[in-house]
């Protein structure tokens, strides 16, 4: 049986590290592309909220069928969550999940994020990344929210890109 | 004083002896039916994308017509609205102007010209409508799961009110055309269900709020219809006992009962009980729900009014609803797919002949067709939907046309192919190396989650067979030889396909089996168990064996598992496997068999090893033995079935019908 699992496992890891990088490189390239049509006048912090408020939609819609009430809110809730960090997991992030001080908040720590690197490489302004991230968690949440009738909200309270060391997010009820 | 459309005696026939409950009379509003059956109004996308009834759809309702034998006979359920935005298939028939009363017309003709009571259904489909325009329209804007479905409009209140004149003007339409009865459709999440339910309905003015305001709309369009139609004509509603939706904070079980009660106090004449909308993920009609798992929905609606209750969902069988209705627990049987797969299937109960019923198998072909756009068809009854053409009926061949056919096979292709060639007059016989009829599907049925049901098909195949003289040789291997005896006129080879071998292995090795011996418990199976195939006899066998405790892997070339299982069914398979811990590795080939375990390399070339002692073989290829045989003696041929390609039982079935009606 020619089997060597090392040399599998290798390939592969291999192979996911390149789709990875080719992920943020296509962003990149599209928000290149995205400036220059829209010309020399263009706000690039403004063009890239606008791909982020699209992406945090169309993220949102497809948490739709994979979000469930059966098991009570606090369920739902760690759920949500664990569904928005797999989102950056996926892209190469280390990204925790954890409980905060009451039923309905949660806080997500990013540890690592591909994404700076991305945007040192292609000359975008740290902040626009980080006003990026917020702005795709928030639109995430615009359809979970109107189809479960709940009100979430997302807040960042510290980043990787303004030298905080890393990305820490609130994910929490909001008090009505 | 109530009224009697058409007389009914049915004390002669030997069903109003065996199901007397099902051939007795009831009173719908100021109607008496003369029997409790009905034909629930099912969408078939027949019609012309603008709503005009068409020949098909004529002819298709007239032979449902003929199978209610006096009994309600529902057309599919109109749009009410020019924008289109109720319109929930592209087929869908339409009432938002008189210009489409004469198609109507034709509908309503049809059906009284089998001596029938003719019901007009209204059905705006809201929430899973817009089918042909950008947006649909409901109480709330509350955003879809399912990417099928469109964005949603929220509904001003002049919208509601527009709304509710238009099902009035339909319902005006609708008996002026000559319908008898008038349904409102408010289930599976068409538009009334969106107001009604706490997940879609999110309005705090007079129309949302809790279920009376959430109601408030309902009632308003009760009121309405009834008033367009006046007091002659009943007005019934067909509504949720259990939405089913708990997961998105669907409707509590107490608040769908108040709403059978509060649409009894606003005058319906009766109530069709229904489960489940199109979102829910609980399974209603598949075929591994048991038949009868939803009767305690309509005796639970039953205690809570006093207007008659109908229900269809799985209740394939007359025993059933019989058997209700003498408890009081039921007063209508509906049927919309045991109708589909047999127009004539009450007919036949009350003629005695229940064992020439074709039953429905369940598989829903007939709904996945219509969310895709496509006129329905039926999984298992090839002239379904094709009621209008004239060469779909098997009629009897000219004088002197007669043929000596020669059928290899007792499968359902072969057995279609034989009793639709003898009613046409032709001598058929069929040979078989087994002693029983049915071919694979002997095997297939013993897979799990309602399989069994699959030998309907071969029993009704078998009857027919009888019934048109075929003759049978069962027990007897066609060779080369014996083809030459008999010398025959045509051959018809439906011998099912052959199981591909895996290269480089040798055939007698005792770790790899083929399925219809595991199936058939012929072969010995280990504990650690590949099966090589993920299309549906994979599937089946997987879980078959997943049953017994054994790990079972799927492995397959094909880009995903079921993919030749329709996506309506499909779904239910997925949630099984992984229930069953069974790993599926698609787009996958077996790379190398050795002691213990196998070798597996994807399409890409990562290769990864299984831990296996039984191999189980279900990919099939076509079988061309005979075929040189029958072309050397010159003998008309045709190949069917798994034979000609392997694929699923309704392909036998159809390929088996075509070639009876054209040898």
């Amino acid at each position: 049986m020619a089997f060597d699992a090392e040399k599998e496992i290798t390939r592969l890891w291999s192979h996911l590290g390149s789709v990875q990088g080719e992920i943020g490189r296509t962003y990149m390239r599209w928000r290149q592309a995205a400036l220059e049509i829209a010309g020399p006048g263009a706000n690039a912090t403004e063009v890239s909220l606008k791909a982020a408020e699209v992406i945090g939609v169309e993220f949102g819609k497809g948490l739709l069928p994979r979000l469930n009430w059966l098991k009570g809110e606090e369920a739902w809730l760690m759920n949500l969550a664990n569904q928005l960090a797999g989102r950056w997991i996926t892209q190469g992030a280390v990204v925790k999940v954890e409980k905060g001080s009451n039923p309905f908040e949660v806080f997500l720590e990013w540890e690592r994020c591909p994404w700076p690197t991305f945007a040192k490489e292609y000359n975008v302004e740290m902040e626009e990344d980080v006003v990026c991230c917020d702005a795709i968690l928030k639109a995430s949440l615009r359809d979970v929210n109107a189809f479960f009738n709940v009100d979430y909200a997302i807040e960042t309270l510290k980043a990787i890109p303004r030298g905080q060391g890393i990305c820490l997010r609130r994910l929490a009820k909001l008090q009505k | 004083m109530a009224k009697v459309l058409y007389e009914w005696d049915y004390s002669s026939y030997p069903g109003a002896r065996k199901y007397p409950n099902l051939f007795k009379p009831v009173q719908i509003g100021n109607l008496i039916i003369p029997n409790r059956i009905k034909y629930a109004a099912t969408e078939e996308n027949f019609n012309s994308h603008d709503g005009f009834v068409t020949d098909a759809d004529v002819a298709y309702m007239r032979a449902r017509a003929d199978g209610v034998v006096g009994g309600l006979c529902f057309m599919q359920g109109v749009y009410l609205d020019e924008t289109r935005k109720g319109q929930g298939y592209v087929g869908q028939a339409a009432a938002w102007d008189d210009k489409f009363i004469p198609g109507l017309k034709k509908l309503a003709d049809a059906i009284h010209s089998q001596r029938a009571v003719a019901g007009c259904q209204l059905m705006d489909c809201g929430r899973v409508g817009a089918v042909d325009v950008p947006s649909g329209h409901g109480p709330s804007n509350v955003p879809q799961r399912l990417r099928i479905f469109r964005p949603m409009h929220e509904m001003s209140v002049e919208e509601i009110h527009e709304n509710v004149r238009q099902h009035a003007e339909a319902a005006r339409r609708g008996v002026e055309a000559g319908f008898d009865v008038i349904e409102i459709s408010g289930i599976v999440g068409y538009l009334i269900s969106n107001f009604l339910s706490s997940y879609t309905n999110r309005r705090t003015d007079k129309y949302g709020g809790d279920i009376r305001g959430r109601m408030q709309a309902v009632v308003e369009i009760i009121q309405a219809v009834k008033e367009a139609v006046g007091p002659e004509i009943p007005v019934g509603i067909r509504l949720c006992a259990e939405e089913l939706l708990d997961d998105v904070r669907g409707n509590t079980k107490e608040e769908s009962m108040q709403t059978y009660v509060i649409a009894e106090e606003a005058g319906v004449d009766y109530i069709s009980v229904t489960a489940g909308w199109q979102e829910s993920i609980v399974p209603v009609i598949s075929r591994d729900v048991p038949m009868g798992s939803w009767l305690y929905l309509a005796k639970r609606a039953k205690e809570h009014i006093k207007i008659p209750v109908q229900m269809a969902y799985r209740l394939f069988l007359p025993e059933f609803p019989e058997k209700a209705i003498a408890a009081g627990e039921l007063d209508v049987w509906e049927m919309c797919r045991s109708m589909i797969a047999d127009p004539l299937m009450p007919k036949k109960v009350l003629e005695g002949r229940q064992d020439e019923i074709r039953h429905c198998v369940a598989c829903n072909l007939c709904l996945a067709r219509l969310f895709r756009d496509a006129p329905m068809t039926c999984y298992i009854n090839p002239m379904c939907a094709h009621e209008h053409i004239e060469s779909y009926y098997p009629h009897p061949l000219p004088e002197g046309e007669q043929k000596q056919i020669m059928i290899v096979g007792a499968g359902p292709a072969g057995l279609e192919c034989a009793y639709v060639a003898a009613q046409r007059g032709h001598k058929v016989k069929v040979y078989d190396t087994r002693n029983e009829v049915g071919g694979t599907i002997l095997d297939a049925s013993k897979a799990p989650y309602g399989d069994d049901e699959l030998m309907t098909c071969i029993s009704y195949q078998k009857t027919m067979c009888n019934k048109f003289g075929v003759v049978f040789a069962l027990g007897t291997e066609v060779t080369p030889e014996l083809i030459q005896d008999e010398t025959p006129d045509t051959v018809v080879l439906a011998t099912g396909p052959i199981y591909s071998q895996l290269p480089g292995v040798s055939p007698d090795d005792k770790r790899i089996v083929k399925v219809q011996d595991v199936l058939s418990g012929k072969a010995q199976v280990g504990e650690r168990v590949l099966v090589w195939g993920t299309r549906k006899p994979g599937i089946g066998v997987a879980l078959f064996l997943a049953k017994q405790g054994k790990k079972v892997t799927l492995v397959g070339k094909e880009k995903s598992a079921g993919f030749d299982i329709n996506p309506s069914f499909k779904w239910r398979y997925m949630i099984y496997l992984r229930q069953s811990k069974v790993n599926a590795y698609n787009d996958c080939n077996i790379a190398e068999i050795g002691q213990g375990e196998v070798i597996i390399q994807t399409y890409d070339g990562y290769r990864f090893p299984v831990k296996c002692d039984t191999i189980v073989i279900t990919e099939r290829e076509p079988n061309e033995a005979l075929k040189a045989v029958v072309q050397g003696e010159g003998i008309q041929l045709y190949v069917i079935g798994d034979a000609l390609v392997p694929r699923n039982l309704s392909s036998a079935v159809h390929d088996g019908y075509r070639i009876g009606l054209r040898i």
